[in-house]
């Protein structure tokens, strides 16, 4: 018997662990630290996360149910105003959406239907149309999860050989994969150009970051589009759909249209508590070329919002005014579509 | 210079190749023991990279497949054996709330070579020496956003023992193998903490490929088989233990295992490829 107990000690795990806890302290203590050691934007922000503990810590009691404790836990998180912080249990998902529920919509399906009709194309995740006698080209791209291979993108522009200029809607598009909005950003780029650069933590101090690294964006080998483009947006269009934005404002032949988009320029991580709850939360700040940050939005070049009366008439101002711009538009691109 | 002492110890194991490649008819007269064992056990699974800010552990059930060959070479006068093992393993674990899964793969290779020391005891054999293995897997969180896997890929130099007991009960022979093997230097993969696998297609490869010693990683494998023949088969049983540690770039790791093991041996004589052709007169071979 010694003998198998002393195998047991020889191999086995000896490491402290964490274990499940229900503990509401000892959440409330874990949530605290996992942010602490590891949120990006407390001093971007401004946010006193020493303060916070003290404000919440006299909340959070040791006989209060799941339920309290979450909506606890779900408002400390909602210091930060932060789109990317969520705390998640089984049950329900603590959320700040401020940054566009505040706002203005300047999105309606229902009027965009007027547009795109019944007989749009779909490619990946991209619908797109053909518009103002076929002068114009209309993509609608609603999210950055939806896929997009580079025959989609091929497909896609090659049916608007014949545009003068296109429209790139992105409102309501929520973010998702950074790869899709890369792929997408180089069909519209002549040369690589830099884009931005990149941090992450390297250690648990709140301004404990890496030096920021550049990152470029090198020009689709395959069909790419130099002629205009005017990017919609509005408050709905966050995180990819940001760092797609960020991008696409740097090319000359981009004009942004629309409201500010939502932000959301730090890249999520996750972490879990002891009693399971997942937590999510910004980690990995992107910064602009100038080494800003974007995390509250990007203004457009041009700011326009639907108004009452299209919205009576089932217009959407921002698409009409797009294709007016680019319908004004007289000079001849200098190349139209390459690698066609 | 601490890659320069892994090269050469990488060049003399594969030297030690070459000059068996070279070995002369007396290898034919050298068998080989070969097994291929599956296993299943538990996992125990530990990430900081999959949850910062924390030390949750995640544990569930492992599968393995475990496939070993071993011989003697003509390496000093014929006191040399050489060990190959491959390893594929598969585990599913739950954390301690149980309402998050994590899966973990791994693959590895190793190619060993001990010197026997023969008749310590009587029916006892000590061998000892070195091997190098080269391996690679994943931890997988199904719930994380930007943090989902933890890749793993690592090379090793290590320290092996192993003592084999012939016994018999009752005029039934077995036979007994304890072998522990654990690395004291190599190279190894890890991201930083924090850093997204997207950072590393932008050019951001700084320090993802780490010198691996006592100093930031703790590997062990302790394995036990017992051999019993029965008819014309040899059935191995077994116990495989194994402890994986890291602690790099600020993320520590754990993959401990253990698993319980079965098999079939057979004791054979390669002679295909060129020796055959050598040897036709020798073997009558239903296929050549």
């Amino acid at each position: 018997m010694k003998y198998l107990l002393l195998f047991c000690v020889l191999f086995s795990s000896c490491e402290k662990a964490t274990e499940y806890n229900s503990s509401p302290r000892d959440n409330f203590e874990a949530l605290w630290r996992i942010m602490d050691e590891n949120y990006c934007f407390f001093t971007f922000k401004d946010v006193d996360w020493d303060d916070v503990h003290e404000r919440y810590d006299r909340l959070v009691g040791d006989t209060m149910n799941q339920y309290e404790l979450f909506d606890i836990l779900g408002k400390m998180l909602a210091e930060v105003k932060d789109g990317h912080t969520n705390l998640i249990s089984s049950f329900d998902m603590s959320r700040y959406w401020a940054w566009y529920e505040d706002y203005p919509t300047n999105f309606y399906k229902e009027i965009q239907d007027n547009y795109l009709g019944t007989d749009y194309k779909i490619a990946g995740g991209m619908k797109y149309k053909r518009l103002a006698d076929d002068k114009i080209g209309y993509v609608y791209y609603g999210s950055f999860s939806n896929s997009v291979g580079e025959n989609n993108l091929d497909y896609m522009l090659t049916h608007f050989k014949d545009c003068k200029g296109l429209i790139f809607d992105v409102r309501d598009n929520g973010g998702g994969s950074m790869l899709y909005s890369d792929r997408i950003a180089s069909r519209f780029l002549e040369e690589r150009i830099l884009t931005g650069y990149t941090q992450y933590k390297k250690g648990n101090g709140h301004d404990d970051f890496t030096e920021p690294n550049p990152v470029y964006l090198s020009p689709s080998d395959r069909i790419r589009w130099l002629r205009p483009v005017i990017v919609l947006t509005n408050r709905h269009s966050y995180s990819a759909t940001n760092d797609f934005v960020n991008v696409m404002r740097l090319l000359p032949q981009v004009i942004v249209m629309g409201d500010r988009t939502g932000g959301g320029s730090g890249l999520p991580f996750s972490s879990e508590l002891p009693n399971g709850w997942s937590v999510r939360f910004s980690a990995c700040p992107v910064l602009d070329v100038n080494r800003q940050h974007t995390e509250f939005g990007i203004d457009p070049d041009t700011t326009v919002a639907i108004t009452r009366e299209d919205i009576m008439k089932g217009q959407d101002t921002i698409i009409e005014a797009a294709i007016e711009l680019l319908l004004m538009n007289k000079s001849t691109p200098i190349v139209a579509l390459q690698g066609t | 210079m601490k890659y320069s002492f892994l090269v050469f110890c990488t060049l003399f194991l594969l030297g030690r190749v070459s000059l068996m490649a070279q070995s002369g008819e007396n290898e034919a007269l050298c068998s080989v023991n070969g097994s291929t064992m599956i296993g299943i056990g538990g996992y125990n699974l530990r990430d900081t990279y999959l949850s910062p800010g924390t030390d949750i552990n995640y544990t569930g059930w492992v599968a393995r497949i475990l496939n070993e060959r071993m011989r003697v070479v003509r390496l000093a006068d014929y006191n040399v054996s050489r060990q190959q093992l491959i390893n594929v393993e598969f585990g599913s674990t739950r954390n301690a709330a149980g309402v998050a899964s994590e899966y973990a793969g791994f693959l590895d290779y190793s190619l060993g070579y001990h010197y026997r020391f023969l008749q310590v005891l009587p029916g006892l054999k000590v061998l000892t020496g070195a091997s190098a293995r080269l391996s690679g897997g994943f931890i997988y969180n199904t719930r994380n956003s930007n943090n989902p896997v933890s890749g793993k890929a690592d090379f090793d130099l290590n320290l092996s023992v192993m003592a084999i007991h012939n016994f018999e009960i009752k005029d039934f022979p077995l036979t007994f193998r304890y072998q522990a093997e654990m690395p004291f230097a190599g190279v190894f993969f890890s991201v930083h903490k924090g850093e997204p696998y997207y950072f590393l297609t932008q050019g951001s490869k700084n320090g993802i490929v780490r010198f691996g010693s006592f100093h930031n990683k703790f590997v062990m494998r302790n394995y036990f088989t017992l051999d019993v023949p029965m008819s014309d088969f040899t059935f191995r049983v077994g116990y495989l233990n194994n402890m994986y540690r890291t602690d790099v770039n600020h993320i520590k790791t754990h993959v401990l295992s253990n698993s319980f093991m079965v098999g079939v041996v057979k004791e054979f004589v390669s002679f295909s490829g060129k020796r055959l052709k050598r040897n036709v007169h020798r073997y009558r071979s239903g296929y050549y």
